[in-house]
């Protein structure tokens, strides 16, 4: 029925452009066998203002579950919090949210 | 080595043997050269791409952005990091004596030693301490623990500096 006045785009497209957007970027934390938990669990605290069971349950995930996201938003703010992590030693990298 | 601990001042303290500084100077020296080193000479070091990794799994041109936008501050908060401990590190051994800022680079710094010498001995989540010392590597090993323990006790102070001012 598409018209001249139809759009262009299909709404899957569209919709799916949309969810792209909104889609966040986060930063993940990655287990490795050298930094100690309570450095971890410290850095977290220090770096986002987490409390400390907050910090504590993302450092065991970590631990247990090889990695864990510790923060969410644009891109440039999750480079940025990837680069105060490396500043750590913390293993850590941005990606988009999957 | 007596560990660091909270001071009732707000200072976190310690005490090294003669031995223990020396050594903690050697390892300074040794990631300074490092880090100073020619990136295209050691591109492939192994504790260098630990120190300073990708910022972007998968993604060769978003690790590659990363890395031209960040790498400078990194390296050279590293290295201003190295400076304050040296700076503060009793030459043939005694009494640490640390303020925050410095504590915090002290953190990383000892951090980063245990980082360059862990990735260099292949630590695993299973490796042990030596049982004796028989040769280089379990002496390196030693080491390793012995940094493990003084950074334990720093990050232990702290947290309890900071639950002292709450």
């Amino acid at each position: 029925m598409a018209g001249p006045l139809a759009p262009t785009r299909t709404p899957e497209q569209t919709e799916e452009e949309l969810g792209d957007l909104d889609r966040p970027w986060v930063t993940i934390v990655w287990n490795d066998p050298v930094n100690l938990m309570t450095y971890v669990t410290f850095v977290l605290q220090d770096l986002f203002g987490y409390d400390e069971p907050t910090a504590t349950a993302l450092m065991l995930q970590v631990h247990h579950e090889g990695k864990a996201i510790v923060s969410s938003g644009p891109r440039e703010r999750m480079e940025h919090d990837t680069s105060r992590l490396h500043a750590y030693g913390l293993w850590a990298s941005f990606q988009r949210d999957t | 080595m007596k560990p660091f601990r909270s001071s009732r001042g707000g200072d976190i303290v310690a005490r090294l043997e003669p031995a223990e500084a020396s050594i903690v100077g050697l390892l300074l020296d040794q990631l300074e050269q490092l880090l100073a080193a020619d990136a295209d000479d050691v591109g492939d070091d192994p504790v260098l791409v630990r120190l300073i990794p990708d910022g972007h799994r998968g993604d060769p041109e978003l690790a590659a952005d990363y890395r031209k936008l960040t790498e400078a501050s990194l390296r050279s908060g590293k290295a201003e990091d190295l400076a304050t401990v040296r700076a503060t590190l009793p030459d043939g051994g005694g009494e640490v004596r640390l303020d925050s800022d410095q504590a915090a680079a002290w953190l990383r710094s000892t951090n980063d030693l245990r980082l360059a010498l862990g990735t260099r001995l292949d630590i695993g989540e299973d490796t042990e301490p030596p049982e004796e010392i028989t040769g280089e590597e379990d002496q390196q090993l030693a080491v390793y623990y012995w940094l493990t323990a003084l950074q334990g006790s720093l990050v232990d102070a702290l947290v309890a500096g900071r639950a002292a001012r709450s």
